[in-house]
């Protein structure tokens, strides 16, 4: 065990690194996105819930907290590792990691995981903060933790493939706001995908982030839009494109050496 | 044992540049070797690519045996290089600290190396500043300082004093020496002829991706007919 943990010393360095730069922006990093996440239950939970009937057997505040805690997560996990990715190329910092004697492996986890990490701490802090006002279940611990771990393995890795294919802040930024951002609301976390009228529930369906809602929102409640088998499968097969992608960059040297 | 062994080390970027042509170079262990070229020569090149910071196109590079992408080829080399490139999230004990993970030093043994460094680089009075908020010479010291964490066999320094008031180019020779007077093997790029005649042992001039000479300051400068140094690199860069 031992022995182990002296070989891979280098990979816990450099994800301490990673989650050293998420704690010291902490307010940034943790609190504004789990208050934005928390204002949203309670503006669109307790305010409008009212006025919506029951989905699934659930209070709309109760059946929109999975969504709202997933969005939070995948966007953290994915803006954490392409600004910290891109910073460190842009300030040639990532050198001194890449002439350092760690495997091509372990420099790719090692940067991914300081997203996975912030993104667990949003998703803990934000579900014990709505506890506080709704009473939200786990209905399904074990496929929560499996659409959990995929989700961060499909966005941690494409915040890292998009912080090595950036060549300005605003690539980021970009990828965020015009692409993971609409498809994450458009994928049924404020609502039931199968109440839309065709063909928008049929469009709906083609949108990847409403698997991985539906299979967070099974974790919770038990139920969702997406059969369970057909959600985790979808996700399982984008993480493993991402991962795929990102380790690829690594193993070549693509974009990340001249 | 050669510190460095470069074999028809050859280098074209993505965009067509032949910055590296059949180059063929040995360094042996202990010694103190200069590189002098024009910008554009390919130092910065040859460097990055010992460093695995570039991708090679044919070749082969040894360090003290090991090929250079091997983990023990990396564990042997400390790399300052001529950009400043510190993690702006780290204070200059962090910095450390974290360079000494990265290589593989336990926490323990990585906290009280940083110190002996910070001693060495006089950086102890600027420990918890972070990277962007110290003056040019502390960041020039805390390069220096980061490379030699791990406490490297080889030592390749590109352009260590460039830009540099003479107090601190003076420390840094001192540092420099005393390191190399421990049997550290250096290799030193510089655009000042004055420090690689102060300095090293042995010099290569570079042009053009290709070596044109190499030998001690005095036998280049029989070998071209000059009186000093710069005679031999303007003589020898004109071709």
């Amino acid at each position: 065990m031992s022995e182990l943990i002296t070989r891979h010393r280098p990979l816990f360095w450099l994800t301490r690194r990673e989650v050293l730069r998420v704690s010291k922006l902490w307010t940034q990093t943790i609190a504004a996105p789990v208050i934005a996440s928390f204002l949203f239950i309670l503006v669109f939970g307790l305010s409008l819930g009212g006025r919506i009937k029951r989905i699934d057997g659930y209070s709309y505040d109760v059946f929109i907290v999975p969504g709202l805690i997933t969005m939070a997560m995948v966007q953290a996990a994915y803006s954490n590792n392409a600004s910290s990715v891109f910073q460190a190329r842009f300030d040639r910092y990532l050198h001194d990691v890449l002439a350092a004697p760690m495997r091509n492996w372990e420099v790719n986890l090692g940067l991914s995981l300081g997203g996975a990490v912030r993104a667990l701490a949003i998703g803990v802090s934000l579900f014990g903060l709505s506890l506080v006002v709704v009473d939200v279940p786990i209905a399904q611990p074990g496929v929560l933790v499996l659409a959990v771990v995929l989700a961060l393995l499909l966005f941690s890795a494409l915040g890292v493939v998009v912080g090595i294919y950036a060549e300005t802040f605003d690539h980021h930024t970009f990828v965020n706001n015009i692409i993971i951002l609409p498809l994450t609301f458009l994928g049924g976390v404020f609502y039931s995908v199968s109440r839309l009228p065709s063909p928008w529930q049929e469009i709906s369906r083609a949108n990847p982030i409403f698997y991985l809602v539906s299979a967070v929102r099974y974790g919770f409640l038990g139920t969702a839009d997406a059969p369970i088998g057909l959600a985790l499968g979808v996700t399982a097969v984008l993480a493993l494109a991402a991962v795929g992608w990102s380790s690829w960059l690594f193993r070549t040297g693509r974009r990340l050496k001249a | 044992m050669s510190a460095l062994a470069l074999n028809g080390l050859t280098k074209r970027y993505d965009d067509g540049l032949l910055a590296l042509c059949d180059f063929e170079l040995e360094i042996p262990e202990g010694s103190f070797f200069g590189l002098l070229g024009p910008n554009g020569a390919g130092k910065t090149t040859l460097i990055s690519a010992v460093c695995n910071l570039i991708r090679i196109t044919a070749g082969d590079i040894r360090v003290f045996g090991h090929p250079h992408h091997s983990i023990e080829a990396r564990r042997l080399i400390g790399l300052a290089e001529q950009d400043v490139n510190l993690d702006r999230f780290l204070d200059v004990e962090e910095t450390l600290v974290y360079h000494g993970g990265y290589y593989g030093l336990s926490r323990r043994t990585a906290r009280q190396r940083a110190r002996e460094m910070m001693d060495v680089f006089d950086l102890h009075g600027k420990a918890r500043t972070r990277a962007p908020k110290l003056s040019g010479g502390m960041r020039r010291r805390l390069l220096l300082a980061r490379a030699l964490m791990h406490e490297p066999r080889l030592v390749i320094l590109d352009e260590p004093t460039a830009g540099v008031d003479f107090e601190l180019r003076m420390e840094l020779w001192r540092y420099i020496r005393r390191l190399h007077s421990s049997g550290t093997t250096i290799l030193l790029t510089t655009h000042y002829l004055e420090e690689a005649e102060e300095l090293c042992e042995e010099i290569a001039l570079i042009r053009g991706g290709e070596l044109v000479a190499r030998d001690t300051a005095e036998a280049l400068r029989d070998a071209y007919d000059a009186t000093s140094l710069t005679d031999v690199y303007l003589k020898a860069m004109a071709g």
